[in-house]
């Protein structure tokens, strides 16, 4: 078993951190980040908008007017729907920022490659009519948000590469001495820029020429939609789940890692079922940014909450209490870090066992109680991650007390995986006190 | 003195920057402490005179020891135990040694 932390150590550890030092996956994170306290606060209104209490919307409509869902959920549209706008932006400023060139630039020329990539025209069915017809002079809202995101991400890493390449090739128009260094600044940002916008310019043409017709056809069929598919599935999520709890093992920020590769699928999933939530249709997700963040997670990555309870109220050793103490604040809001450094569990054979087994009986768990219809699917509700347990799954899953519930017989499992390992570990603990005592 | 400290989302961090307030008070020291998440440390290293990373990200360490070596602050991991026991003494001698060298 001390073999086997020394292995993860020396060979796992240093994969970890260039996966997860790797520039683009880092701005990948960093940039998607920039959507989160806005589809938060968007998300307050979709609770608003759909909680599910008996007669709730008839009291609203009588309240504020038949149309107040509709203007209820204009915030809504505001913060998820644009999502892909948001991290397009974001993703390609942080990029940049590696690189060292201007990433206001790098931004903007990202959210302008984007909406080229985009159709400018939607398909509506009139009443009354058989047929669809294309309505000219809009952006379908749609692809500007989840559906697109994985659009937005392609063009803002493509752009950016290719307009910091033009730049650090030194391929910019160069201004006679004399011009304002704020003047040639904005000629700088010029041709690097044409080059870019000629360049999607280009693609689109060509893929208008395919039975693909767009950008987001191709990425969404040939990328998005399989992703989508495995990252939401029993397996994809318990494979998660194992590397996150692995690398927490040597000590590394496993939630952070994983998340920046599976992240943008998990937001999409997420989305998704806030669409279907809107449209009043069943949700199609059931692993989601939430089923994770709110279900598993409890008291931090391991589902350590009810460790913490354990080494507060059940304790003999002076460390596990003083920990106990110590762990409890935090663990609340779903912060382990005192745990995992100061049981600790790194390194620890005897507790990296129930701290990778519960997580994964956690995924489990939750994964056939949602499928299953005995606890609801998370509603597209962005719950922040530091929510409290109880309270978290009530959120998550638009207002709905068996997802608490849920939540309560998955405290009880991980409560039952833990307690062996805690009383043997307490017991551990005690005995060196004892003997050092002595 | 200006300590800054370091993690994911600059969460856990901050519960170790209480307890090292503590610790400077009853030193008295006067010290700025205070935590960011990774991606925000860019907009602080301005400010500060010594950078300590949380042992969860010390992954990024080589990259953070570069920026730092850039503005000439010094960068190092905070070791995991006093990290995990919120041991806010060690962690300010730790970065009172790290200024001093």
């Amino acid at each position: 078993m001390a073999k086997f932390t020394q292995i993860l150590e020396e060979k796992f550890m240093p994969i970890a951190g260039k996966v997860a030092g790797q520039k683009h996956l880092q701005a990948l994170r960093d940039g998607i980040i920039l959507t989160m306290p806005l589809i938060i606060i968007g998300s307050i209104f979709l609770i608003i908008g759909f909680l599910p209490f008996k007669g709730y919307p008839e009291f609203m409509a009588g309240l504020f007017g038949d149309a107040w869902l509709t203007k209820l959920l204009y915030p809504v549209t505001a913060t998820f729907d644009i999502m892909a706008l948001i991290a397009g932006f974001g993703i390609a400023y942080r990029l940049a920022e590696h690189y060292k060139v201007d990433a206001l630039n790098a931004g903007a020329i990202s959210v302008a490659s984007f909406i080229l990539a985009t159709p400018y025209f939607t398909m509506f069915t009139p009443e009354g009519a058989s047929e669809a017809i294309q309505v000219g002079g809009v952006l379908p809202i749609a692809l500007l948000g989840s559906k697109g995101l994985f659009v937005a991400m392609i063009l803002a890493m493509f752009s950016t590469e290719l307009y910091r390449f033009i730049i650090q090739k030194n391929f910019v128009i160069k201004m006679p001495d004399g011009v304002p260094p704020s003047v040639s600044k904005s000629f700088v940002a010029l041709f690097p820029a044409f080059i870019v916008i000629l360049v999607v310019w280009l693609i689109r043409l060509l893929i208008e020429n395919t039975s693909f017709e767009t950008l987001h056809n191709v990425v969404g069929q040939l990328l998005q939609e399989p992703l989508g598919a495995l990252g939401g599935s029993l397996i994809g999520a318990l494979i998660a789940v194992f590397f996150v709890q692995l690398l927490w093992s040597t000590g590394l920020h496993g939630a952070s890692i994983v998340g920046g590769v599976m992240g943008p699928i998990w937001l999409a999933a997420t989305d998704a079922n806030r669409v279907a939530l809107t449209a009043g249709d069943e949700l199609p997700n059931v692993v989601t940014q939430q089923f994770f963040d709110i279900f598993i997670y409890m008291g931090g990555s391991g589902a350590t909450f009810t460790f913490a309870l354990m080494m507060l109220f059940m304790a003999r050793s002076q460390h596990s209490k003083t920990l106990g103490r110590l762990a409890i604040g935090p663990g609340i809001f779903n912060i382990n870090e005192p745990i995992t450094f100061g049981a600790p569990i790194v390194a620890n054979p005897l507790l990296i066992v129930p701290f990778i087994l519960a997580p994964l009986v956690l995924t489990i768990t939750t994964y056939i109680g949602m499928s299953t219809g005995f606890a609801p699917k998370t509603a597209g509700v962005a719950v922040p991650w530091t929510t409290p347990p109880i309270i978290g799954g009530y959120l998550a899953t638009g207002g709905n007390i068996r997802g608490a519930l849920m939540q309560l017989i998955n405290l009880a499992v991980s409560f039952a995986i833990y307690y062996p390992f805690f009383r043997m570990w307490d017991k551990q603990n005690y005995q060196v006190e004892q003997g050092v005592n002595k | 003195m200006n300590i800054l400290l370091c993690c994911a989302a600059g969460m856990s961090t901050s519960l170790l920057v209480a307890k090292m307030e503590t610790a400077a008070k009853a030193e008295g020291i006067e010290a700025r402490i205070w935590a960011v998440s990774a991606n925000e440390v860019n907009n602080h290293l301005d400010e500060a005179d010594v950078l300590l990373v949380g042992p969860q990200v010390r992954y990024l360490l080589p990259q953070l020891k570069k920026k730092g070596q850039e503005k000439g602050i010094p960068v190092d991991a905070i070791n995991p135990v006093h990290y995990g026991m919120c041991n806010g003494a060690e962690v300010l001698k730790f970065a009172r040694n790290l200024i001093g060298s």
